[in-house]
């Protein structure tokens, strides 16, 4: 919201800069965002006299002028048509900057020589559009600055005002919180109306159909309008502040919400049809036009007001185009109403449609100020509009509001700011907020709460008006004295940031994806109808439609974060992502959201430079780093089960991840469709974990098993195997002959080609034995090493070579 | 045979002298003092000389073979000390070519902020605690004071799943899930992904946010200046300015946002801060008493306060990172430099 320090200072005398007060504001909680100097550095654009205005002698549509400054006559070259001789005008000199850094020069246009120029308002930023240049009042004074002529220097305040100060919509609600803290008092006056003779209940009459959602409203008629462009300060007013001018009327409406923080309507009523006004909730589909010409369709929770027969404005929302002040109308009738705040606001949000007006109603108006919101307007339109002003006012109010009042113990404001404070000073704190306060008894008051503070309720919330004019600046700041705390931090947690260790030290890059997905990116994984990970969480209300659905698999942003980098020509990635998944879960409240980890490995297994190894990363190098991740969980022994665990993996290169029969996980290699449906021009690597499991199988220490004093020895096995043979099957059948001098089974070695007969391949491994008691002798590593030997050319189709 | 002796050592020592390498050493001491050498080969005259001689003779063999034992020793140092230096004058290496790397990772700084945070309040006693991201409208707005159709809720654009069901907007539904939970006294910090549905320059449909709720008998508007003043000093620098300015939460009163000296000009005014010398990093109050009752807890007998914050914006004032977005591009190039 904008406020005008100028017009702030019609209500409060105060000498603080500008600067200085918008701190002031902030520190009160009217947090100001921006300040905007309104005629800063246009001192050189002044009031002149045109002396005389000639045609361009070498341009039809050029006038060329002689200007007098005050000081002396300048020539100056003009392209506006709209201004004579002897018309002031406003004149930019050289080395003026107007707005968008445009800076006068001397220039000479169509061989004529100008020392300046004659400005439109919009160059002066004045206004958006204007059709010419701007043409003075006669009495402004040659040589003054334009702005100060106009009294247009102002500095305007936006304000990010909280939701609970609805009071602080206005002018005065500002300037009220100025007086409070700078200890002064408002300047305030009730406006004075002047009346006709004629009655207003013998021309118009309102009934409330519905005093739950509107319990007052109140009217004025007024007659002999005439409908015209508003004078120039009040239009300077209003556009300062952000609101465009339409007519007199109308804008003194404006004038009057901005002034008083209270919405007012004028209706023309020559349209309301028996000079009746019904406040009534709508008919249940029933059509509304708004006076933004658009058709809305009404339900019956909509609060309407309705002449004898029809809608004609949407209640504190928009006039409606049937009953809007057009250029002939000549009497009207205005509206000052209070309205219920959640009608209010569910109606705007359920239409989109946000006004000025919907906006102070659904925070909360002043219920008690409505009539003098209307005797101002009234009063204005009276002066600018040439209306005459019926007598009386209509004031449907069927039960009036009690006053509220709310007590404060001094004790109260110690505890919860931990600050001692006088009963006077807390006193005094209230009268300027125009509280009044009475002493209940001892160290407690009794507050009444003005009715235009709809937001302070509870003892609380004066203990936060206490503070809040205090200064938080004021309040001493303490240590808490508090308990000390047994609970260690738990494990899950400390889990989750030793495995972001581990993965820093194995050389991953951490990712952060967005928690949304798209159904596409699930189609892209090739998942198979009924995979549970396709019936995804959705949103009602997705920004795009790659954000429709919560992610089920961390897996398509990996991927898609992978190609990103590829396209950036990062072709080594080892990433990886630790974030949750979300499933609904049958029978529970809330949806399941597991922590899983997915990573991805691509590219050169180590990092460039001239003394590395260029080896491509493959499956084992992902293998590997999930053996890593078991180590730190001391996890039970893993089982890599090949096969086509997962669709988007290549069937031969995949594996799913068991531990003590559960699956843990998956690791792969991406399948050639899927690494094209990603637009991967490389393969990658993969594998997603889930952390739950990891941190329910795993242990918090292992068992340490004191290494032997002797030292073990190797013996090692080359061997002719069949290709199917696997590796693990291999080192179980040497664990099968339960040996207890076996320390280790290691394969060093795979080789096929060269020198060995197709389908099968070299396998070479070591086996470490060692003793407890002594170092093994050559012949006792060799008796045992002969029944592994033995083991594995009677179990296995294998050759030993 | 004095003579002879004196000779022989005389051209051992010459031999020994013009000696460069440790073969040529080698040999010269088989052949002098070897089992078949030049002294062995004198010696055998002992046995002709008289039982007079052969004591002082036997002293001069002696002195001989010490003498040149001590030459060969001496030599054989010098020559390994003259061809280590020569070696070592040899292996030479570019020590400006660079070293072999593993490959190291990086936390994100997402992460990297929480966890600094976390750690900070750990050595305050606050124990992390967390909750669902999906989460009932009652935890994420109800139970924090925020009625149903009131202006406050513009203030968070919220993702629905269902009618009553949501994307939590902030982190706070912990707090009532925690108080829940348990009785008073209560110290937590909840880092965790919050969403809202908002997207531009500045604005991302998640981001991240750490709250802190601390309530016990006692505990004062004061105390929570203290604490942010702890922490913000910890997190920014000892001499780091910090104000509470007055503003509004529907779950605390009194509500404070926290501004920070910018971190860029130290209070001076710059772009960041624009000009005003002060950035905002957080928000802040005492637990309104509303809360306290939708949880049970006595607004009479206990006080609290609660705070909190946005990660990324921390992140981008402690790395100077300009833009948002850049934390969800993942581009290696900038996530390596963690």
């Amino acid at each position: 919201m904008k406020v005008s320090y100028n017009w702030l200072k019609e209500f409060v005398d105060f000498d603080i800069a500008p600067n200085e007060l918008a701190h002031m504001l902030t520190m009160l909680g009217l947090e100001v965002d921006s300040i905007e100097n309104i005629g800063d550095g246009l001192d050189s654009v002044i009031v002149a006299k045109v002396e005389e205005r000639a045609q361009h002698p070498n341009a039809d549509k050029l006038s060329l002028c002689r200007v007098n400054n005050g000081k002396e006559i300048l020539n100056i070259v003009c392209g506006a048509q709209n201004f004579k001789s002897g018309d002031k005008v406003a004149l930019a000199q050289i080395g003026a900057l107007l707005p968008g850094d445009f800076k006068i020069k001397r220039s000479k246009i169509r061989g004529e020589e100008s020392f300046g120029m004659l400005c439109s308002e919009k160059e002066l930023g004045l206004a958006d559009e204007s059709a010419g240049i701007m043409v003075l009042s006669e009495d402004l004074a040659l040589g003054t600055p334009v702005f100060e002529a106009l009294r247009l220097k102002d500095t305007i305040f936006e304000i990010g005002l909280t939701p609970n100060r609805a009071d602080c919509l206005s002018i005065i609600g500002v300037a009220r919180e100025i007086a409070a803290k700078l200890d002064k008092k408002l300047k305030y006056q009730n406006p004075i109306v002047e009346e006709t003779a004629v009655d207003i209940n013998s021309i118009a009459s309102v009934t409330i159909k519905a005093a739950d959602l509107c319990p007052r409203y109140t009217a004025r008629y007024i007659s002999g309008c005439k409908i015209a462009p508003s004078p120039q300060w009040l239009v300077n007013r209003l556009q300062a502040l952000g609101q465009r001018t339409i007519n007199n009327v109308v804008d003194i409406t404006n004038y009057v919400l901005l002034e008083y923080g209270h919405p007012l309507h004028a209706f023309d009523f020559r349209q309301l049809a028996g000079g009746k006004i019904i406040v009534k909730r709508s008919e249940e589909g029933e059509t509304f036009k708004t006076l933004d010409s658009q058709e809305r369709i009404l339900n019956s929770s909509d609060l309407t007001i309705r002449d004898g027969e029809r809608a004609v404005a949407l209640a504190g929302i928009m006039g409606g185009e049937n009953s809007e002040i057009a250029p002939d109308t000549t009497d009207i009738l205005l509206e000052s109403a209070y309205f219920n705040p959640s009608t209010i606001r569910l109606t705007s949000k359920r239409l989109g449609l946000h006004t000025e007006s919907s906006h102070r109603f659904e925070r909360g108006t002043d219920i008690n100020i409505l009539t003098v919101a209307l005797d101002r307007a009234a009063s204005l339109i009276a002066e600018l509009a040439g209306g005459k002003v019926a007598k009386g006012v209509i004031d449907a109010y069927p039960e009036i509001l009690p006053e509220k009042s709310v007590n404060v113990r001094i004790r109260r404001i110690y505890e919860i700011l931990g600050l001692e404070m006088e009963e006077s000073t807390v006193s005094t704190i209230f009268k300027n907020l125009e509280f009044n306060v009475e002493t209940v008894e001892a160290g407690v008051l009794r507050v009444a709460i003005p009715s235009y503070r709809v937001d302070i309720e509870r003892e609380i919330d004066l203990v936060e008006e206490v503070a809040r004019v205090y200064g938080f600046e004021n309040i001493p700041m303490s240590m808490p004295v508090a308990q000390v705390f047994s609970d260690r931090v738990p494990l899950r947690q400390r889990m989750e940031r030793e495995l972001r260790n581990v993965l820093v030290g194995e050389g991953f890059n951490e990712v952060i994806n967005f928690s949304f997905a798209s159904h596409a990116d699930l189609t892209k994984l090739n998942l198979p109808e009924g995979d549970k990970r396709s019936a995804a969480v959705a949103l009602l209300n997705p920004l795009v439609d790659e954000h429709a659905v919560m992610r089920t698999t961390l897996l398509p942003a990996l991927l898609q974060t992978t190609a990103r980098n590829f396209s950036l020509r990062n072709f080594n990635l080892r990433l990886f992502e630790m974030r949750r998944v979300y499933w609904f879960k049958p029978g529970e409240e809330l949806p399941d959201e597991p922590l899983h980890l997915a990573g991805v490995i691509t590219g050169l297994r180590n990092p460039e430079g001239w003394n590395q190894t260029k080896e491509t990363a493959d499956f084992y190098d992902a293998k590997g780093v999930v053996e890593a991740i078991a180590e730190l969980f001391k996890l039970p022994e893993l089982t890599f089960v090949q096969g086509g665990v997962e669709p988007y993996y290549h069937p031969g290169k995949a594996a799913a991840i068991i531990c003590n029969d559960t699956l843990i996980g998956t690791i792969g290699e991406i399948h050639p469709d899927v690494q094209e449906a990603f637009e991967l021009d490389r393969a990658v690597c993969c594998f997603e974990l889930d952390f739950t499991k990891l941190v329910e199988l795993g242990k918090e220490t292992g068992v340490i098993v004191t290494p032997s004093r002797f030292p073990d020895t190797y013996r090692d096995i080359a061997m002719l195997a069949g290709n199917e043979t696997t590796a693990a099957s291999i080192v179980e059948c040497i664990n099968n002959c339960k040996l207890d001098k076996l320390r280790s089974i290691e394969i060093f070695d795979i080789y096929s080609g060269d020198k060995i007969p197709a389908g099968q391949k070299s396998i070479a491994v070591r086996v470490r034995y060692g003793s407890f008691d002594n170092t093994l002798t050559d012949e006792e590593v060799n008796r045992i090493h002969q029944k592994v030997i033995a083991n594995l050319t009677a179990k296995m189709n294998v050759t030993i070579r | 045979m004095r003579d002879k002796l004196e000779q022989m050592q005389n051209e051992a020592l010459a031999a020994i002298a013009g000696v460069t390498s440790e073969d040529q050493l080698q040999t010269l001491k088989v052949r002098y003092l070897g089992k078949k050498g030049e002294l062995t080969s004198i010696m055998k005259g002992i046995g002709a000389l008289s039982a007079e001689e052969r004591p002082a003779i036997g002293q001069i063999v002696n002195a001989v073979r010490d003498r040149l034992e001590d030459s060969f020793t001496n030599c054989l140092a010098s020559l390994k000390l003259s061809s280590k230096n020569t070696r070592l004058q040899n292996e030479r290496i570019d020590v400006t070519l660079p070293g072999r790397r593993t490959s190291k990772g990086t936390k994100h700084p997402v992460t990297l902020v929480i966890e600094e945070i976390c750690d900070i309040f750990a050595g305050l006693g606050f124990l992390v605690a967390e909750g669902p991201e999906i989460e009932l409208d009652y935890y994420n707005f109800e139970a924090l004071n925020f009625p149903k159709d009131h202006p406050a809720r513009d203030m968070q654009d919220t993702f629905f799943v269902q009618d009553n069901m949501l994307l939590r907007t902030h982190t706070s539904p912990v707090q009532i899930r925690t108080m829940l939970q348990q009785k008073p006294p209560v110290r937590i910090i909840a880092p965790g992904t919050v969403y809202r549905c908002d997207y531009d320059a500045t604005h991302s449909p998640m981001f991240h946010q750490i709250e802190g709720l601390m309530v016990d008998k006692g505990i004062t508007f004061g105390d929570l200046k203290g604490i942010l003043t702890v922490f913000t000093n910890q997190m920014f620098g000892n001499d780091i300015g910090v104000r509470l300015r007055p503003s509004f939460f529907p779950f605390t009163e009194p509500s404070a946002e926290v501004d920070i000296a910018c971190v860029i000009c130290r209070g001076k005014g710059c772009r960041v801060c624009k000009n005003s010398g002060w950035l905002e990093i957080l928000g802040a109050g005492m637990v309104d008493p509303e809360v306290f009752r939708h949880v049970g807890y006595d607004a009479e007998n206990v006080n609290g306060f609660a705070f909190g914050m946005g990660i990324e914006r921390v992140a981008m004032l402690k790395y100077g990172i300009n833009d948002m977005r850049l934390l969800f591009e993942n581009d290696v190039r900038f996530l390596s430099q963690f």
